[in-house]
């Protein structure tokens, strides 16, 4: 009976707020957290306490390591998806326009793209070195994939009639890429530097991982994880999760933005 | 005649197809005849397919890729297990997905290679942190997949249920499993290839043995040949992988469209 009215009143405080429930999931763990923090030496090399956390956080930021090592991995980061998206959007039009060359390089492209990208770097390590252009050259491939891909389908699926109507007003090839296909496949380049993004932020922080040389967050990561610092671990990690998130947003908000022309049904 | 025709136009198709990737063979064996770049930075293919042989003989490939194979099936089934236990909780009941649907697509954000120096640190760089990571990377597109699935089951089959007054493992077993096989199944093989990515990357990162050990040795031992066998099977692995469940999916998707 006891029973029956305490679950009816646990069901009635959660139901009045559903918002709120996604909350206690988080102060659970940071409580629990807490408190395996002080359990001993031994738990706290893992469980840092929250407030050595915070402050670690603060003197970082303060230092400006913190600053320093996320605009270098954003560096990275957008080159890699200029050079590769720029490349993925010649290619992928190229492949579109021409059926020639789509037979020539499609093969070459799917072929290549089954290796996994952080497969390559050993091998791109040995040619080009460890530094930047490395780091670069993976990051553009990362990018580039999707790019190709998601251009070469937007531009195929241009409906017949606004090629026909070019033709009629007797446009050049050049003028039908740029006024013609190009806006038209517009949507579906943009998801494809929505996809390039995420996949370029993954393979930034991978490479730097990987090859530790230079200013980044993976660096600063590895180097914390060397060093034992859990404390600094975690806040790189929470700052990659959220410069993804941010740089996410912006690039949603402006393909909304940039795609406003487009009556949605 | 007209047979002729066909034939040398599809085999005119089939030869454009192979064109390229022959090319590059190729250009790839010329330049390496001429002497171009020293033998240290560029195999011959036929240098690469001996020294693949001669791994392959003398079982140290074989070992590799068990021991990648082995990580990659346990990661993932228990990766693939939860998340489609989680995605579908979550997709049924709303509380649950209240309770867990912010943390869940706060950690979603975070790429899953940078917890690769998180779990180090409290697994140690044993088979426990690949297992884990490799099911960390197969858990997040599975449960999302199997969500959405769920979320996308028609109303009417829920009315039908509670009809029949099934219990909520018959609902589970018998109507929101087969009615969500096709995207969970795409869900799986997206998860099945991050997971591969993933593992070779913490291969390179930290481990005794696997393909991402090999060619990260490869790589110190300046022995280009192995990094470009590691790096031609981690792609034939992942392309296979694909393939695979790709035929799966048409098998098990067939009687949709009937």
């Amino acid at each position: 009976m006891v029973r029956d009215i305490m679950t009816k009143r646990i069901k009635q405080f959660l139901s009045r707020r559903p918002q709120l429930n996604g909350f206690w999931l988080p102060v659970a763990v940071a409580l629990i957290w807490e408190t395996m923090s002080r359990q001993g030496d031994a738990y706290a090399y893992t469980f840092i306490p929250l407030t050595q956390i915070a402050h670690s956080f603060l003197s970082l930021i303060q230092s400006g390591e913190l600053l320093i090592n996320l605009l270098a991995t954003l560096q990275t980061t957008v080159i890699g998806l200029l050079v590769g998206g720029i490349a993925g959007l010649l290619v992928g039009g190229l492949m579109a326009v021409s059926p020639t060359a789509n037979k020539l390089i499609g093969p070459l492209y799917h072929t290549i793209r089954q290796v996994p990208l952080l497969g390559l770097i050993p091998l791109i390590a040995l040619w080009f070195g460890n530094g930047l252009p490395s780091k670069i050259l993976i990051v553009s491939l990362a990018a580039f994939y999707p790019i190709v891909l998601n251009t070469f389908e937007g531009m195929r699926g241009v409906e017949k009639k606004y090629i026909e109507v070019s033709s009629v007003l007797k446009l050049s090839r050049l003028q039908l890429f740029v006024k013609v296909l190009l806006p038209a496949a517009m949507p579906s380049i943009l998801t494809g530097v929505m996809h390039a993004l995420a996949f370029a932020w993954i393979s930034t922080v991978g490479t730097e991982l990987l090859f530790s040389t230079g200013p980044g967050l993976g660096g600063l990561m590895q180097i914390a994880q060397e060093a034992s610092r859990m404390d600094i671990v975690i806040i790189a990690v929470g700052s990659i999760g959220l410069t993804g998130l941010l740089m996410n947003t912006a690039l949603s908000r402006l393909s909304q933005y940039l795609l406003r022309w487009r009556s949605l049904r | 005649m007209t047979n002729l025709r066909v034939f040398s136009d599809s085999f005119r198709a089939y030869a454009l197809y192979f064109l390229s990737p022959v090319a590059l063979l190729i250009i790839w064996t010329w330049v390496c005849s001429a002497g171009i770049f020293p033998e240290q930075i560029l195999v011959s293919p036929a240098g690469v397919f001996e020294t693949s042989r001669e791994l392959w003989a003398s079982g140290e490939l074989p070992a590799h890729l068990q021991d990648s194979l082995l990580r990659l099936v346990w990661g993932f089934a228990i990766g693939a297990l939860f998340g489609l236990l989680f995605g579908v909780l979550m997709g049924l009941f709303k509380s649950v997905d209240n309770f867990f649907a912010p943390s869940f697509n706060a950690i979603r954000q975070i790429p899953t290679i940078a917890f690769i120096p998180m779990l180090i640190m409290i697994f140690g760089v044993e088979e426990t942190f690949k297992i884990v990571i490799v099911a960390k990377a197969a858990f997040f597109p599975v449960t999302l997949a199997t969500y959405d699935a769920v979320k996308g089951v028609p109303r009417t089959y829920f009315e039908v249920s509670r009809v029949y007054q099934l219990p909520t493992w018959y609902l589970v077993t018998r109507i929101v499993l087969p009615s969500t096989t096709p995207p969970i199944l795409t869900g799986f093989r997206l998860a099945l290839g991050r997971s591969w990515m993933v593992l070779v990357a913490a291969e390179l990162i930290a481990a005794d043995s696997g393909i991402g050990q090999m060619m990260e040795m490869g790589r110190q031992m300046f022995r280009i040949d192995i990094v470009l066998v590691g790096v031609l099977v981690t792609g034939l692995i992942g392309f296979l992988l694909d393939r695979g469940l790709r035929s799966v999916e048409a098998h098990l998707g067939k009687w949709k469209y009937r």
